[in-house]
């Protein structure tokens, strides 16, 4: 139901800055994910819209309404924790009807309510066992249950499924974004598993150092991020330094040494420009390549996991990058210190300004 | 699996089997020689307390008398302990506000400071115009030494008094049991809409309740126990440890045994349960809370409408317990000191300041200074052979299959009221019992043994159960160390922060004790009942003197403390 608006929302603990100025607009039934390192602050900007904590700085707003002065009871959210958080002293029934309860609502009302939680996640058959007696997945689902009941309009999501083993994970991911979608619920999803977030969200919010990167879909993200992070933290990526040495109209030309020339589809950079180019392991061609962008090399070494191949290739200019394929027997293997071409289509080529702080501290987690 | 047998044999069983023996002698049978002594000499006991020629039963109805009283005072002031150590204890475990390590500190000293000096301070701060009563105008104190409270018919300041020693043991214990306790709960039962009140009757206090029971019960068994300070403030009416005091100083030794060993049966009839309780179900407890709907209804909506504004309250109003029953008095002491150093304020005598006293005819610095010697003399050596006990005592009990056993029996001599352990050591070890020792110093050590040597072991186990011993010195022997070596140079440097702070409690604890001690003294007094002595020779400016020493002692023992477990 609601809309969420962060302004200028800012945390510190210490000499920390956990949250730094953060804007941020969830729309109304929108499921939007926060990814970003360990203690990047996701916490702290969930635990500051649901009311646990108080921003230093800034204001937030619950449909266009600040909440500063409401306490957390009232903000209407669901919460739903890492580790879990079910009531151990109270039974699975207890524990769901807690929230209605604790508002005083009649029991006649709250019966069908948690009837219906109960036969949503499908346990309805366990309610008078205890938390410690179920499996990690069904506890968890029973504490989604439990936030969901008193009409939260809010869900707020702690790296939900950080606790439970990844099969579980992958199963309860899409019954989380079916739930929310069917409720008609706006989400906030913290998770650090990059995955989770593309798979289920409308909208991924990039975080670093307390501070927002960018937002984007997910499939925007992968394709094209706004900022040489996003594109090493959502997924893969080579970095190669470079300048430009040509541009037209809708391509430039970089030179990343050795002679060697990788050519992109325009941005804003300019000839002489210091640049960084951009391309992922998985949009290099190494069969049958083509003929603009191609780079040659030695293999260095050859990765195996499952389904995919990796290799890995040296360039003359000493700079060692990443190609990677669907492992498949009617296709030629390679072996180490082999020469091999590759081309990457210039669509697939990103170019970055080059980053004051230096790449490596762009790149960094912290 | 080899390993387990190995180790049995190396770690010299000399060592344990003198262990064993040293802690059977020095520390078992002594708290038990008492009820063996009533049953063996059952015919003097009847007949002193229930058949007496001339009194007839009227030492039995004094026995009655005086327990039932001695419940009542201990039953109210852990009640008071718990209404108000409770939200003291969630404000220390979850708040953090600026000087929080200071309110820690006030509230630990009580269990570090000499009760006699203690309550020698709190009877000036109350009943003298040099106290409470002076600040607001009047020439007596605020309240008098028999100022009843209605309804329990308990001295006002034996109420106060109790009260200031044993509300550490709840804070203490239950703030320890919060901080277990994952804050996530509250944060979850906030989140689905209860306030802050609400939380803490549904969320935290089912959580608690073991928590909550340990520190009962410990305060319990303090307030029992307490001679030192209730001799001091009790006037007129007797506790039962006071009693105990009393009959031995007449030689009525059949009565004050019984009364002794009673006092022992009902403090572990009534503590015992309860730890075996907590020790079984670590679960917490589940109660029904069924109110009627409507009832339940109202208190949620109260709880609702008192949260945000009462808060403030509820966080620092316990604080004004240990303000009121700690700080005050020993501010008041100190200020008396100053006052009366050079002469009685108010007649303008010589003869009533505390210069005089010290110094002039009657000469108290000396007996302090002999008095100093004793007590330091009595802590440095019971403190040192409590730890040869219970160094070795910690790891056995960590390690063999009948440690938990071991840690069991050990909690009874710290339940068992101390002048029932002063009667026990000299029943066994003097005339009427083994007849090696009389009444003195050495049996004031073997008194203080008793109860130090639990003190230690029970700092050292969470030292050892923190630290990951098992590795290390699993390691150390992969590395060829023997597991005797391995104990003594990787294990003992891994819990010496726990064998620091068992010494410095051993030896705060021996320094400032009063009840056993003064069942066993004979000549040879110690610093805490030298106070007691000047209070009953009404030697005033004196006592004041030695309760401001007293208490600076405990202060420095506090530091001390705050030294060796920051450290750690
Ligand atoms: N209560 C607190 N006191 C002090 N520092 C804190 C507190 N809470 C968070 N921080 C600090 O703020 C920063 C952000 O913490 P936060 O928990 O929001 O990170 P996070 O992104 O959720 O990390 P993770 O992925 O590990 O959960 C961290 O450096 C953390 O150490
Ligand atoms: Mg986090």
């Amino acid at each position: 139901m609601p809309e969420v608006k962060l302004v200028n929302v800012s945390k510190r603990y210490g000499r920390i800055k956990a949250n730094d100025g953060i804007n941020l607009t969830i729309k109304d039934k929108e499921y939007v994910s926060v990814i970003g390192p360990s203690g990047c602050g996701k916490t702290t900007l969930i635990r500051n819209i649901a009311g646990i904590i108080h921003p230093d700085e800034g204001e937030i707003f619950i449909d266009e309404e600040s909440v500063s002065n409401v306490p957390i009871e009232d903000r209407r959210i669901g919460y739903v924790f890492q580790n879990i958080a079910l009531f151990p002293h109270m039974n699975i029934w207890d524990n769901i009807t807690y929230g209605p309860h604790v508002r005083g609502l009649p029991q006649q009302q709250t019966r069908p309510l948690a009837l219906e939680m109960l036969d949503m996640i499908k346990i309805a058959a366990r309610s008078e066992a205890y938390p410690h007696e179920l499996s990690g997945g069904t506890q968890q689902k029973t504490a989604v249950a439990r936030a969901l009941i008193s009409d939260a309009r809010l869900l707020l999501l702690d790296e939900p499924l950080g606790a439970l083993d990844v099969k579980v994970r992958t199963e309860l991911r899409y019954e989380l974004r079916r739930l929310v979608k069917d409720l008609r619920l706006t989400a906030l999803h913290v998770t650090h598993d990059q995955e989770e977030a593309m798979s289920i969200s409308d909208r991924v919010v990039v975080m670093k150092k307390g501070r927002i990167v960018e937002a984007g879909t997910p499939v925007s993200l992968y394709t094209r991020p706004q900022h040489t992070f996003t594109a090493n933290f959502v997924g893969e990526a080579n970095f190669l330094k470079g300048i430009v040495v040509e541009t037209t109209a809708d391509t430039s030309v970089v030179d990343i040494g050795s002679g060697v020339q990788l050519r992109a589809n325009r941005g804003k950079e300019t000839v002489d420009e210091r640049v960084i180019v951009v391309f992922r392991p998985e949009f290099a061609v190494l069969d049958k390549p083509i003929e603009v962008n191609r780079l040659s090399g030695k293999v260095m070494d050859v990765l195996y996991s499952g389904s995919i191949i990796r290799v890995m290739i040296k360039l003359p200019n000493d700079e060692t990058i990443a190609a990677k394929r669907i492992a498949s027997f009617d296709k030629p293997m390679y072996d180490v210190s082999e020469s091999v071409t590759i081309s990457v289509s210039p669509d697939n080529v990103l170019v970055y300004p080059y980053p004051e702080e230096g790449l490596k501290k762009a790149l960094a987690l912290e | 699996m080899g390993f387990g047998s190995k180790r049995t044999v190396s770690l010299s069983s000399f060592i344990i089997w003198c262990t064993l023996a040293a802690f059977f002698v020095l520390v078992l049978l002594p708290t038990f020689y008492l009820i063996s002594y009533v049953f063996l000499r059952w015919p003097e006991v009847n007949r002193e307390v229930f058949a007496n020629p001339i009194i007839g039963d009227e030492n039995w109805n004094q026995i009655l008398k005086v327990l039932f009283f001695t419940f009542r005072l201990s039953l109210s002031a852990t009640l008071f302990d718990l209404l108000f150590g409770i939200p003291l204890a969630y404000v220390l475990a979850r708040k953090k506000f600026p000087g929080k390590s200071l309110v820690e500190d006030v509230v630990t000293l009580p269990l570090v400071i000499p009760t006699s000096g203690f309550g020698f301070a709190t009877l000036v701060t109350w009943t003298t115009a040099s106290g409470i009563g002076g600040v607001f105008g009047s020439s007596s104190g605020a309240i008098s030494l028999d100022t009843l409270i209605p309804f329990i018919n308990v001295q006002a300041l034996l109420f106060i008094v109790h009260v200031a020693l044993t509300f550490p043991y709840v804070v203490r214990t239950v703030e320890t049991k919060i901080q277990s306790i994952d804050p996530t709960f509250e944060t979850a039962s906030r989140t689905l809409g209860a306030s802050s009140f609400t939380t803490f009757r549904k969320v935290l206090v089912p959580l608690m309740i073991p928590g909550v029971f340990s520190g009962a019960v410990l305060a319990f068994a303090r307030s029992l126990g307490e001679t030192g300070a209730t001799i001091i403030v009790s006037g007129v009416s007797s506790t039962a440890s006071i009693a105990i005091v009393r009959w031995t100083a007449e030689f009525k030794l059949a009565t004050a045994s019984f009364m002794g060993s009673l006092l022992v049966i009902i403090a572990a009839a009534i503590i015992l349960p309860v730890e075996v309780y907590l020790r079984r179900g670590k679960r917490t407890l589940r109660f029904s809370s069924h109110f009627p709907v409507s009832l339940s209804r109202q208190l949620l909506r109260l709880e609702r409408f008192t949260s945000g504004k009462l808060a403030r309250i509820k966080d620092f109003a316990p604080l004004i317990v240990v303000v009121v029953t700690v700080i005050v008095p020993i501010i008041v002491v100190l200020n008396s000191v100053i006052l009366f150093w050079p002469a009685d304020p108010y007649t303008g005598k010589l003869e009533g300041g505390v210069f005089y006293q010290l110094f002039g005819p009657a000469n108290y610095f000396n007996h302090l200074l002999q008095a100093t010697l004793t007590s330091i003399v009595v802590a440095l050596i019971s403190t040192y052979i409590s730890m040869c006990v219970a160094i070795p005592l910690a790891f056995i009990i960590e390690r063999r299959w009948y440690g938990s056993f071991i840690r069991s029996i050990l909690k009874v001599p710290m339940i068992i009221p101390t002048s029932s352990l002063g009667l026990s050591v000299l029943l066994m070890w003097g005339s009427s019992g083994i007849n090696l020792l009389s009444t003195g110093i050495w049996l004031i050590i073997l008194t203080h043994i008793v109860f130090s040597v639990p003190v230690i072991v029970e700092s050292i186990i969470p030292a050892y159960e923190g630290s990951d011993i098992q590795t290390y010195e699993d390691s150390a022997r992969t590395l060829g160390a023997t597991e005797y070596n391995a104990t003594e140079k990787v294990s003992i440097p891994l819990v010496k922060g726990g064998i620091i702070t068992g010494f410095i409690l051993s030896f705060t604890r021996s320094l400032g004790e009063t009840g056993a001690t003064f069942v066993v003294m004979g000549r040879n007094v110690t610093v805490p009942a030298l106070v007691v002595n000047m209070v009953e020779a009404l030697a005033i400016p004196a006592a004041l003197f030695t309760s401001t020493f007293l208490i600076l002692l405990a202060l420095i023992m506090l530091g001390l403390i705050r030294v060796a477990t920051r450290r750690r």
